[in-house]
Formats: C-alpha cells, sequence, structure tokens
C-alpha cells in the first residue's frame, strides 16, 4: 500500500490519523491543526481576559506540559499578552511526584515561566506518603484530591492569580460524565462538562478602580480547562511531535473505583467508534441542560445555548477530577472498595424503603412550612408554598436564598435524619449552599469544609509523635 | 420510633419472605424460595402498571395496550406476568383494566419467529396478535423520503413488500459499522412499533426492558452523542413519539427475570427464542450497543443497586416540555432546539450515524 499523503498539505507524508475525524495528515498540519483548534476553544468561550495572569497546573505529565507548551505558543502568535505562571503541587509521593517535579522545573526554564510549588506538606502538616501511612492505600485518593483542590486555589492566591487552567482532556471529561452516571451524581455530572468552573464568588472580581486586582483570595478562583475537547491520543502526539518534555509514569497509589470503571468504558468506546469520546462530552454537556435545579433550572428551556456553555459553573469544596493534577489513573483492575461500599449504600437506602422505616419522605419541607406559616389555617398559601419548594426553589435561583438553609437545617431528630437521606435520592438533587469552612475559611456547604474534616480524622490518629491518644486530634 | 415492632429472629438458612422453605435464588442479598420469588417478580411488574387498573377504566371504553414481543425472556416475562394479572383482575371484578395487542416484528429468521409467535398465540389466547415485517416501516410517512432524500438514483416508489426489503437492505448495507447499523435498526423498529400502536388505536406502549436493559441504554445513547434524548428513554409515560412509552419491569434486573422464567411452571422455555451467544472477541464488530450490554452484565452480578441507580438518576434529568418543542428529529423524534446544527433535519446523534444523509 503507498504511503498515504497528508490530506492538508498534499506533500508530507501523512503520520497522524485522527480520532475525531479519520483525517490522515502529517505531523506539522498536525501541530498546526492542534494549537488553531486549542485556541479556537479559548476564543469561542472567551476564556481570557487580554493581560490576564494566569497560573498553568502542572504536574510534570503530559496533558499539563502540552498545555503549558500551547498556552505560550499561542500567548505569543496571538498577543493575548497573557502573564503565564507554573503552579504546581507536590503531593509528597516519592518516586512519583518528585520526578515529575523535576519535569515541570525544566519546563519552567525553558518556557521561561516562573513556577510555584505548594506542598500538602506545608499546607496541610501531611504528605501523601503520611497519609497512605496512616489510612492505607484505599481510599487516600478522597484525600489527595480534597487536599488537591485547596492547594491549587490557595497557591493560585499565593501568586495573586485568580485563574488556573488545567490540563484537563476531552478523555478526562467523558470518563467523568459516565462516572457520574454511574454513581448518580447529578450535579456533578452538569458541572463535568463546562469549560469553567468556579468558586462562587469568583464571578465578581473585587477589582480595584485603577484596574489593579485586588488580593486574590483562595475562595476566589476561577478554573478552566482549555483542553477539554482534546482527546489524550492527540495531546500524546502533540508531545511527542514538538518533542516535549514531561513524566509519564502513573500515580503509585489506587485510582477511583468507579473512574477506572469508567476509564475502561472509554477505552473500549474508542476502539469501537474513536469519535464517541467526543460524542460523551457532547451528550454531557446536553444532559448538563437537563439536570434539574443544579444551577438555576431552565438551561435546556430558555436561554440561549452560547450562554449555557460559557455559563460558570459554581464548584465549592469539589473533589476535583482527573489531570492537572496527576491521579486519576489506573486501569480499572481494583474496582473493589469504592463500588462495593456504594452497593452496600444503596442496598441498605432500598431496604429502609421497603421495610417501611423511612416513611417521612417529606418531612424536613413540612416543618419548614409548619413554622412559617403558623396559625396560618388557609390552604392556599402552604399548599402553594410546598409546591414551590418541592420543585426545588425555581424562583429564586438567582441567590442563595434563605428558604432553602431553613430546609436544610431544621433541628434534626433520627427520623427526619433518614427521611432528608432518601429524598437526597428520589428528589432533584440537594441544592448545595455555600458557606466558609469555620476552621481554615474555605468554601464548604458544612460548617466545616471536607479537608478539615479528613484533616481532624488524620490529626486524631497521629499516636506515632509521641502524644498519648486523648490530647490529640486538636 | 413509631411502628418499629420487634421482629423474630430470622433464621439465614430459609426463604428470608415466608421462612419455610429453602432459597432457591438470592435477590439483592435478600434469600427467597422459587413460591416467594415467583410472587415478587410479578409484584414489582403491577406495581408500575398502576395507571392501567380496572378502577381507571371505563367499562364502555376499553383500553389497548400495545406490547411488543420479541420472543426474549424479558418482553415474554412481561407478557406472562400481565396475562395472569388480567385473569385475576377478570376473576375478581368481572372486567379489566385494559386489554393487550401482542406485536412482533419478524427480523431476519421469519419461520422460526412464525412457529414461536404460533405457540405463544397458543399459550395467552386471550391476545390480539400480529406481526409485520421490519421493512413495513418504510411505508410509515416520511420514513422512505428521510432516506431517500439523499440517494441521487432514488427509484421509483413501488411500494410493495418484496421492493422495500430490498430498500432495506440497501439502507443497512449503506452504513459505515455495526454500531450505525445497531443505532438505526432500534429507531426503525421503534418506529414501527409507534406507528403500530397508532394504527390500533393503543393507548400505551409497554416495553419489555429491564433495569439492566435501561441502564445500557442509558451508557450507549450517552456514548453515541444522544445524551439530550435520555430523559425520554427512561421515563414511565412520556410520549415524544406520539403515543406514551411505560417500562413496567423496570424494577428487575436482567437476570431475575431470566431466573423467573426458568422457575416458571410449566416453563416459559419453548416460547423464548434463545439468543446466540455472541463472543466478545473482536473489537471491529462489536457496537456500543453491546458493549454497553456485556458492561452492565457484569456489573450485574456484584453491585445490582448500582445499575438501579444509573436508572434512576437519569429519570430525574428533566425532559423540556414538548409543547415547548418547535422541531423535532426526523429520524429519531428528539427536540432539535440547539441540539443540531442550524436548519438540519436531523440531531446530532443521528448525523453521526447516517452522515451521508445529513443534509
Amino acid at each position: 500500500m503507498p504511503p498515504h499523503l497528508c490530506q492538508l498539505c498534499n506533500t508530507a507524508r501523512a503520520q497522524v490519523l485522527r480520532p475525531k475525524n479519520h483525517a490522515r495528515i502529517c505531523a506539522n498540519c498536525f501541530i498546526a491543526t492542534f494549537e488553531r483548534e486549542t485556541a479556537e476553544t479559548i476564543t469561542s468561550s472567551n476564556l481570557f481576559q487580554p493581560g490576564e495572569r494566569i497560573a498553568i497546573g502542572a504536574s510534570g505529565g503530559k496533558d499539563s506540559t502540552v498545555l503549558a507548551s500551547v498556552l505560550k505558543t499561542l500567548n505569543e502568535r496571538h498577543g493575548w499578552g497573557l502573564d503565564l505562571v507554573l503552579l504546581s503541587i507536590d503531593e509528597g509521593i516519592t518516586g512519583y511526584r518528585d520526578h515529575s517535579l523535576d519535569a515541570v522545573k525544566r519546563n519552567s526554564v525553558e518556557y521561561d515561566l516562573p513556577l510555584k510549588i505548594v506542598s500538602y506538606e506545608e499546607l496541610y502538616g501531611w504528605s501523601m506518603d503520611q497519609v497512605v501511612a496512616q489510612v492505607g492505600k484505599k481510599g487516600n485518593c478522597t484525600y489527595c484530591g480534597v487536599f488537591r483542590r485547596q492547594a491549587l486555589d490557595r497557591g493560585a492566591a499565593m501568586l495573586g492569580v485568580a485563574h488556573v487552567v488545567t490540563g484537563h482532556n476531552a478523555d478526562d471529561v467523558a470518563e467523568t460524565v459516565l462516572m457520574n452516571l454511574l454513581r448518580g451524581d447529578l450535579p456533578r455530572l452538569s458541572r463535568a462538562t463546562s469549560i469553567v468552573t468556579s468558586t462562587p464568588r469568583a464571578g465578581q472580581p473585587k477589582a480595584s478602580l485603577d484596574g489593579q486586582p485586588a488580593a486574590v483570595s483562595f475562595t476566589n478562583v476561577k478554573r478552566s480547562k482549555p483542553l477539554m475537547y482534546a482527546y489524550e491520543k492527540e495531546i500524546v502526539l502533540y508531545a511527542h511531535h514538538k518533542k516535549l518534555d514531561y513524566f509519564s509514569t502513573e500515580c503509585i497509589y489506587s485510582p477511583e473505583a468507579f473512574r477506572g470503571s469508567a476509564r475502561t468504558l472509554i477505552k473500549n468506546l474508542e476502539r469501537i467508534r474513536p469519535e464517541s469520546i467526543l460524542d460523551v462530552v457532547r451528550s454531557g454537556v446536553d444532559m448538563a441542560k437537563l439536570v434539574p435545579d443544579a444551577d438555576g433550572n431552565c438551561k435546556g428551556a430558555c436561554g440561549s445555548r452560547k450562554a449555557t456553555e460559557i455559563e460558570v459553573k459554581h464548584d465549592g469544596e469539589e473533589e476535583e477530577e482527573a489531570g492537572g493534577g496527576g491521579c486519576g489513573s489506573g486501569n480499572g483492575q481494583e474496582t473493589g472498595g469504592e463500588m462495593a461500599e456504594m452497593e452496600k449504600k444503596l442496598l441498605q437506602d432500598d431496604r429502609a424503603e421497603e421495610e417501611g422505616t423511612e416513611t417521612h419522605i417529606s418531612m424536613p419541607v413540612k416543618a419548614v412550612n409548619g413554622q412559617r406559616h403558623d396559625g396560618d389555617e388557609k390552604v392556599g398559601p402552604p399548599a402553594a408554598a410546598l409546591v414551590g419548594e418541592a420543585n426545588g426553589q425555581g424562583h429564586d435561583r438567582h441567590k442563595h436564598p434563605p428558604m432553602s438553609t431553613a430546609t436544610t437545617v431544621p433541628i434534626r431528630t433520627k427520623q427526619e435524619k433518614k427521611a432528608g437521606r432518601r429524598s437526597g435520592r428520589d428528589a432533584p438533587p440537594p441544592r448545595q449552599v455555600l458557606g466558609q469552612c469555620e476552621r481554615c475559611g474555605y468554601l464548604s456547604s458544612q460548617a466545616v469544609c471536607k479537608a478539615c474534616m479528613l484533616l481532624e480524622g488524620l490529626n486524631k490518629a497521629r499516636p506515632r509523635t509521641g502524644i498519648e491518644v486523648g490530647s490529640a486530634g486538636g | 420510633m413509631p411502628g418499629r415492632r420487634a421482629a423474630p429472629p430470622i433464621d439465614h438458612t430459609l426463604c428470608r419472605r415466608c421462612q419455610v422453605t429453602e432459597p432457591a435464588i438470592t435477590v439483592r442479598t435478600e434469600p427467597l424460595c422459587a413460591g416467594c420469588f415467583s410472587k415478587y417478580v410479578p409484584t414489582k411488574i403491577v406495581k408500575r402498571m398502576e395507571s392501567f387498573r380496572v378502577r381507571h377504566s371505563d367499562p364502555g371504553n376499553e383500553r389497548v395496550l400495545l406490547l411488543p414481543l420479541s420472543f426474549g425472556s424479558c418482553s415474554t416475562a412481561l407478557l406472562h406476568v400481565l396475562s395472569q394479572q388480567l385473569k385475576g383482575q377478570a376473576e375478581k371484578t368481572g372486567r379489566t383494566g385494559f386489554k393487550l395487542h401482542v406485536l412482533h416484528v419478524d427480523s431476519s429468521d421469519a419461520m422460526a419467529e412464525s412457529s414461536l409467535l404460533g405457540k405463544v398465540q397458543e399459550r395467552y389466547p386471550e391476545h390480539t396478535f400480529s406481526s409485520c415485517p421490519l421493512s413495513d416501516v418504510l411505508a410509515v410517512d416520511g420514513v422512505r423520503e428521510l432516506f431517500q432524500a439523499d440517494s441521487s438514483n432514488s427509484e421509483p416508489l413501488n411500494d410493495d413488500g418484496s421492493s422495500r426489503e430490498l430498500t432495506l437492505e440497501k439502507l443497512f448495507a449503506s452504513l459505515t459499522s455495526p454500531t450505525s447499523r445497531g443505532d438505526i435498526l432500534q429507531i426503525l423498529l421503534r418506529k414501527l412499533v409507534v406507528n403500530c400502536a397508532k394504527r390500533e388505536s393503543c393507548e400505551a406502549i409497554l416495553w419489555g426492558h429491564s433495569t439492566t436493559r435501561l441502564a445500557e441504554r442509558t451508557l450507549a445513547e450517552t456514548a453515541k452523542g444522544r445524551g439530550s434524548s435520555l430523559p425520554w428513554i427512561v421515563a414511565d409515560g412520556e410520549l415524544l413519539h406520539g403515543v406514551p412509552f411505560y417500562y413496567p419491569m423496570r424494577d428487575l434486573l436482567s437476570k431475575e427475570i431470566a431466573s423467573f422464567t426458568s422457575f416458571l411452571e410449566p416453563p416459559l422455555d419453548d416460547v423464548i427464542a434463545t439468543e446466540a451467544v455472541k463472543p466478545a472477541v473482536s473489537t471491529k464488530n462489536t457496537t456500543i450497543d453491546d458493549l454497553m450490554k456485556q458492561y452492565f452484565e457484569s456489573v450485574e452480578q456484584e453491585y445490582p443497586s448500582i445499575v438501579a441507580n444509573v436508572v434512576k438518576t437519569t429519570a430525574k434529568l428533566r425532559a423540556t416540555p414538548l409543547h415547548e418543542v418547535e422541531t423535532q428529529c426526523e429520524l429519531c423524534d428528539v427536540p432539535l432546539d440547539g441540539q443540531a446544527p442550524e436548519r438540519s433535519r436531523l440531531c446530532y446523534g443521528c448525523i453521526r450515524t447516517l452522515p451521508q444523509f445529513a443534509g
């Protein structure tokens, strides 16, 4: 068979078969196309402001290395005037992160971009190696994910940067879509495909009048993923043809089971129909519009599509997806823990439902109505209020209404607690009301944020320092 | 804590429900004997038939429901359970909440299938039966035009059975991948069934999809770029296609239904077409539907609740109210607003499957 010629330039030999459209093109055309498409993603969703200071979440892996390289190239080519810096998180995983950080350091020199490294050790007093020594290999990804999210925000704030870009690619996003379908997490499903995720106040930065950005708070950092439409395969090819210097070992600790399972599916799908990765992303975008009350409940029905796609999704205390920071790899071999745990929980819910131990489904709502309409015997208004709330606060989606706070924090009897759990499965997904962690000030829908909760657990069980158990846990 | 009685200690070697017989099957960690299990399955189905109870029926005006029968274990089990339910209703009240019209769409092996249909008809003589070839779908309004609009050498509309057969064969041959063929087959089948339901004035269509099957479809449609169609795929009572769809088996797993049919006396085996077991070797001929089927077959073994949860979650997606929908995909009926390129007659998913017909 004669060698194919590049379909674009018709001169060079085709070296790349593009998964998304089966085009055969040469290396140079591929690099140009990849860069052009990334630029299109960035400009069509108005990702950056001219002159904006951007931190690139750099793990030293292929995705973030390609992201740094492409952004540097595009910034110079198109005169965007972006002020780019590299931001790395040192989770403290010996044999993995230390090597990948060396790659980041080399890239920092090569691309002439300043680098900031923030370590778990300095932020939390715990490296991941220490966490694993404490909690074991199972479930440590939760710690890593929760810590990383905060660490990136805190690192960005230290640099005075209000916008972090991560290297999430199309495969990662597709994986997240399937994973959230599998574990029944609609709020996250609706966030998975938005190119910008953001902490609530990032939308209105408190910029001072002279145009100088005010000091960036770590609760005020915007996230985006410029490579979310790029195939992982193409990212690898780009890195290969541009001879980029990256570190390609996967995290030595175990991946989450659901993600592993979803990843295997995505890889198989890609084999059957390569386009399907972007099709899953596409489906995810469409489904996000159908998720009730995640962010206002009329996404699909009203408002232009454009507005929906670039809509900023709120994303407080989220344990971030894979990529960027470098975990969530794995091959789905260890499908044990997480899935089994969820299976158990779902079974308990089912059984409780069947045995009738959970009957007062709408109890918290009713209780609230009872209070608010005390003595009001008219049939009309209470019923109307009930409907309004049952619909998930359809009328006041633009602010966090005190009403929903009231619905979520009644004084709970044991029974109501169960009812709450039940309604969590059957009612529209609960609306997250964001406040701040009372300990560290990070965004949280609970009084104490997830990271502080995890730390408390870790610190409680840190007896090896010679202090007796009873006095630990401060 | 109201209403909690101290339960007598449970003997774990016996059926969890009757505590008399040895268990024959474990249903989501609950060991059940064949008898209790044979009651469990119909309960789950009948519960989903609430809206068709006797008390909702108007004596002079019988409601007819269409049951598409593939001779697979799910649709056959559904037919069996509903037949029992109708008998029970007739005995108790002297009338029934609805009547069934059983429809079979012939596929390749029409001979074997017609003998099966005869057997089913013998066993459940109280229902109306009919069958038609898939190629009849080309006689449905707009379908032939849809596929002919693009093919330049459009033949004269010679609309007899054999020419339809031929046209359909050509259509399938023109599709580039097994996934596309499977996708189109499903859509055409649905179109034909809906059309029959309309023709026979059926009030609704009762599909035999199990939880497992619905979960498969959720992920398969997602992977085919049809995410926007999901609320309609799993919801009961939705009438995106003109006739409301119901999934009475939605609370049962595929493996539970298979066990149910094997426990029945007399067994249903001789009216169920055994599925040809597809070796899962070559990815070349695997379709996205096959992949999801295999995936959930394995998840179902260990994590049945996760399968059920996928369906419950999908059911929470909110469909655009149909009266707000301006245009629908001409092939799969999904709303086109914002889902497809401008002026396209097809949705994103259908364009993916039929790139050559996208105009």
